[in-house]
């Protein structure tokens, strides 16, 4: 009786971890025609990369993923 | 881009075979400027934006559709198109 109970639990928390995930809480208020906000991060390869550094020289796509070992 | 450390980035990329570097944004500043950061989970939510040579944002997905990237290609697209057809 209980294993089945604490399963139906376990399965309730999973599933509500993943509609939470699935509708993120926060919207963006940056709009298209906005100026991006300026950014300088460290990267994998060592160096550290500013996006007003690209700024006249190419358009950039900034994806951000959930966390490393998610899919997506 | 995501907040993980460079080190935890280094060894997702590699897992994944991914050869071009990977961002860091470990102090959640730049998910914050971005206004994508979910407090609740302390990371930044799923987006993609498009920035233009001059530093204005042209395209937005955020959340699920952003896993896709068709949309954001479509919009890079249109970008190459529209510059090629300005300049001369």
């Amino acid at each position: 009786m209980y294993p089945r109970l604490l399963l139906s639990l376990v399965l309730l928390a999973v599933f509500s971890v993943v509609a939470m995930a699935q509708q993120p809480p926060v919207k963006t208020h940056l709009k298209v025609g906005d100026p991006a906000p300026d950014f300088t991060l460290r990267a994998t390869d060592g160096k550290a990369y500013k996006l007003s550094d690209f700024k006249n020289k190419k358009n950039v796509v900034l994806a951000i993923y959930v966390l490393a070992f998610t899919g997506g | 881009m995501s907040v993980d450390s460079v080190p935890a980035n280094r060894e997702f990329a590699k897992q994944i075979g991914i050869t071009f570097p990977l961002l860091s944004d470990f102090k959640r500043t730049v998910v914050k400027d971005y206004g994508v950061f979910n407090e609740e989970q302390g990371f930044g939510n799923r987006a993609t934006f498009l920035i233009d040579k001059e530093g204005i944002i042209r395209h937005i997905d955020e959340g699920n559709v952003a896993v896709d990237p068709t949309t954001v290609v479509e919009a890079c697209n249109a970008l190459q198109h529209k510059k090629a057809a300005t300049t001369p």
